[in-house]
């Protein structure tokens, strides 16, 4: 067992498990749920199960027409019913005195969209669960559709670039704070360039659980969707950091607070030049792309102040 | 197998049956979403939990698409499970219908049948269940407040059968049995787990269990896929004998006997029968006797299994009778006739030359009363005469 307070410092130190999934897995080249697939069960170890959904996840964690490509029980569900699923086996477990880490784990169109009820519910009911939600902004799996996470101006299928239109004109559902609201037990942030932050974030997950409800928001990049170049996924992550696009921080008991702070915070044009789903933006779009990264930093800072000892 | 012991006679609802019903039956995970007119049953059976009554997690989900979910996931893990619902709370499942019954979790719901279509109706009425029949769940349609309680118990029999292992939906009247207060027999606990014990004895299900590579609810596609529809046919071929099996079983300890697929009723010399379930076929009866004074022939068939069909049950039963008026509460779209009566043509040529006669009674909470059912009677006895009839009489638009 992993103690959550010792010092570790190279992310290796919090592996507890083996790899769980075979070699050469129906992902995309450099896609980095894949990368979090793999890393998950490394850290919460064999004792847990994957409640997942259709999704770009769905082919490596359920199998199609095959096993699936892991070594870890599993669950499949369609994409209204997973945290439900989720909660009736935990509680099952539960009750029975069996040890069990129940994950949930979704794309960003499951848990802001299609499954965000029973996440609310089952966040509100405080169940003993954990939910990642790999954050892509927008359904992958179906072909680069928005998603409520699809951010503001970004062209996917549905919102494409058109003559008198040109991507999404709202933006994305700030979920990490939606489920803040909720006062989860635990909750983070986490994305792949800060590996032994994420995992750190997953230990704790895992005691948490023990008790209540946790939510892990991801940040994955798409590089088909985006039109990313496959090698350079880490960097857009950690450039999401960089600038402040996508914050690294976490909330015990509705409690937030940094787990990482950028000194000083690049434009955002610097993480949305690695990626062609902005080049259209203009430098009114890009403005207001700024704002809500602005925004959105502002309140979770105001809250982390609120909160401070 | 000795007989149980005698219950305590109480007089209780319908609803406050299903949630005695379930607690009988030890369920370990309850998950409910109250909608009128089952609510009761969702809010007794938390009162139970609350009380120590009923060793049980009890999910208070926030819908029932959740609800489902949560038993389905519980069921996975091992659980005996429970729930309840009615009306657009069944439809709100359908999704995950499917998924359980795919998954052969053998989950034991209650539905208080209420009316289900696109504008509102807060009234009793089948189309609920009718509009998930082919969610591959098996369906039974109960009369009266006591067979809502055997039948509860009676399904975990059926559920929990290493040879069926499918979930079990039991109808009953919305508003009609919901609210009425009725003398119900309620069986000791120890007489139930002693019906149930056989259960235990069987190989142990599997179950999803932490750490072990098993996967559950895979993509299947092709073969795999097919595979496993087949054995779901299979499985629900295998419920019809096997009801009748438990009806019996049933009978021969608790001292009630059902008829387990369907129920026949003065049918053996009958020339015309009425094909009805649920509460109304209290009614008919009522009415079978009256027209049997008056010299008629006419006889009562109680559909129990709506899901899967008792082909061979009523073929037996209507070979050679000389008209059949079926009652539908509920109505299908794409035929004239109501869902019941259409699903009875399929066996016409079995039945023999009987005309067939359809009727659509008892929609939204509209009583299916005693001249209702003598004017059926009379019609029946016209058409078995070889003179003309009609085929589809909405009765409520004929008065
Ligand atoms: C109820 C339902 N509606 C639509 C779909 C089709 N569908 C499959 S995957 C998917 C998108 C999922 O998006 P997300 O959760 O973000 O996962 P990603 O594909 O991005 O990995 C959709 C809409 C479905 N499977 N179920
Ligand atoms: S489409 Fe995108 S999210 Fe899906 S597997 Fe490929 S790279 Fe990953
Ligand atoms: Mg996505």
């Amino acid at each position: 067992m992993v103690d959550a307070t010792k010092k570790r410092n190279r992310v290796f130190d919090y592996f507890i498990e083996e790899e769980q999934f075979a070699g050469g897995v129906a992902w995309c080249a450099g896609c980095p749920l894949e990368l979090t697939a793999r890393f998950v069960p490394k850290v919460l170890g064999k004792k847990m199960i994957f409640v997942g959904t259709p999704g770009c996840a769905a082919p490596v964690l359920h199998g199609q027409n095959i096993g699936a490509w892991h070594h870890l029980a599993y669950m499949a569900s369609v994409m209204t019913g997973v945290p439900s699923k989720a909660t009736g086996l935990s509680r099952y477990y539960h009750k029975t005195g069996q040890e069990a880490t129940v994950v949930c784990f979704t794309g960003d169109g499951c848990a802001t969209d299609v499954g965000f009820q029973p996440l609310s519910g089952a966040a509100e009911r405080n169940e003993r669960i954990i939910y990642i939600a790999y954050d892509n902004e927008g359904y992958m799996n179906t072909g680069n559709q928005r998603s409520s996470a699809t951010p503001l101006g970004a062209a996917t299928t549905t919102t494409p670039v058109g003559k008198i239109k040109r991507g999404k004109p709202t933006p994305a559902k700030n979920m990490p704070m939606v489920m803040l609201m909720h006062k989860p037990r635990y909750m983070a942030t986490a994305t792949l360039s800060h590996l032994e932050d994420f995992a750190k974030k997953l230990t704790k997950a895992k005691e948490a659980a023990k008790e209540g409800f946790v939510y892990l928001h991801v940040f994955a990049p798409c590089p088909v969707g985006w039109r990313i170049d496959s090698n350079r996924v880490i960097e857009v992550c950690r450039t999401a950091v960089r600038t402040n696009y996508f914050p690294l921080w976490e909330a015990e008991n509705g409690k937030p607070r940094f787990t990482l702070e950028v000194a000083s915070p690049k434009p955002v044009g610097e993480f949305t030049k690695l990626m062609r789903k902005f080049s259209h933006l203009d430098e009114n779009g890009m403005k207001d792309l700024q704002r809500t990264v602005d925004e959105r930093f502002a309140l979770i800072k105001g809250l982390c102040e609120v909160y401070k000892e | 197998m000795v007989s149980a012991q005698k219950g305590q006679v109480r007089v209780i609802t319908g609803n406050a049956v299903g949630a005695y019903g379930a607690l009988l039956c030890r369920p370990e995970v309850v998950a409910a979403y109250p909608i009128t007119p089952q609510s009761e049953i969702a809010e007794q059976i938390a009162q139970f939990v609350n009380n120590g009554e009923l060793d049980a997690e009890y999910v208070e989900v926030e819908g029932e698409n959740s609800a489902m979910n949560v038993v389905l996931g519980a069921s996975v893990a091992g659980a005996r499970v429970f729930t309840a619902t009615s009306s657009y709370g069944l439809v709100f499942m359908y999704d995950a219908l499917q998924e359980t019954s795919g998954y052969r979790a053998p989950v034991v719901m209650v539905n208080a049948n209420r009316e289900t279509p696109g504008i509102h109706a807060v009234s009793s009425g089948q189309q609920d269940m009718v509009s998930t029949r082919d969610t591959g769940w098996v369906q039974i349609i109960v009369e009266n407040d006591q067979e809502i309680l055997d039948q509860i118990i009676m399904s975990y029999r059926l559920a929990e059968d290493n040879n069926i292992l499918l979930p079990v939906m039991v109808n009953y009247d919305g508003f009609y049995l919901s609210y009425l207060a009725e003398a119900v027999e309620i069986p000791l606990i120890e007489d139930v787990d002693a019906f149930l014990a056989p259960l235990k004895k069987q190989t142990p299900r599997q179950k999803l269990v932490p750490g072990v590579n098993i996967g559950c609810g895979t993509h299947g596609i092709e073969m795999g896929y097919v595979e496993a529809r087949y054995k779901h046919c299979q499985a629900m071929e295998r419920v019809k004998p096997k009801v009748d099996e438990i009806d019996k079983a049933f009978g021969d300890y608790f001292g009630r006997y059902y008829g387990g697929q369907i129920e026949e009723y003065r049918t053996d010399d009958a020339d015309i029968i009425i094909l009805a379930s649920g509460s109304a076929t209290g009614t008919v009866r009522t009415v079978v006797d009256s027209k049997r004074e008056k010299g008629i022939k006419v006889g009562l068939v109680k559909l129990r299994l709506f899901r899967p069909f008792p082909a061979e049950r009523l073929i037996e039963a209507l070979q050679g009778k000389k008209a059949i008026g079926v009652i539908d509460r509920s109505v299908g779209f794409g035929w004239k006739y109501g869902p019941i009566c259409t699903e009875l043509r399929a066996l016409s040529r079995e039945i023999g030359t009987a005309p067939i006669l359809s009727y659509i009674d008892g929609l939204a909470n509209l009583d299916i009363t005693i001249p209702h059912i003598e004017r059926v009677v009379d019609e029946l006895d016209t058409a078995a005469k070889g003179k003309p009839y009609q085929e589809v009489t909405w009765i409520p638009m004929e008065e």
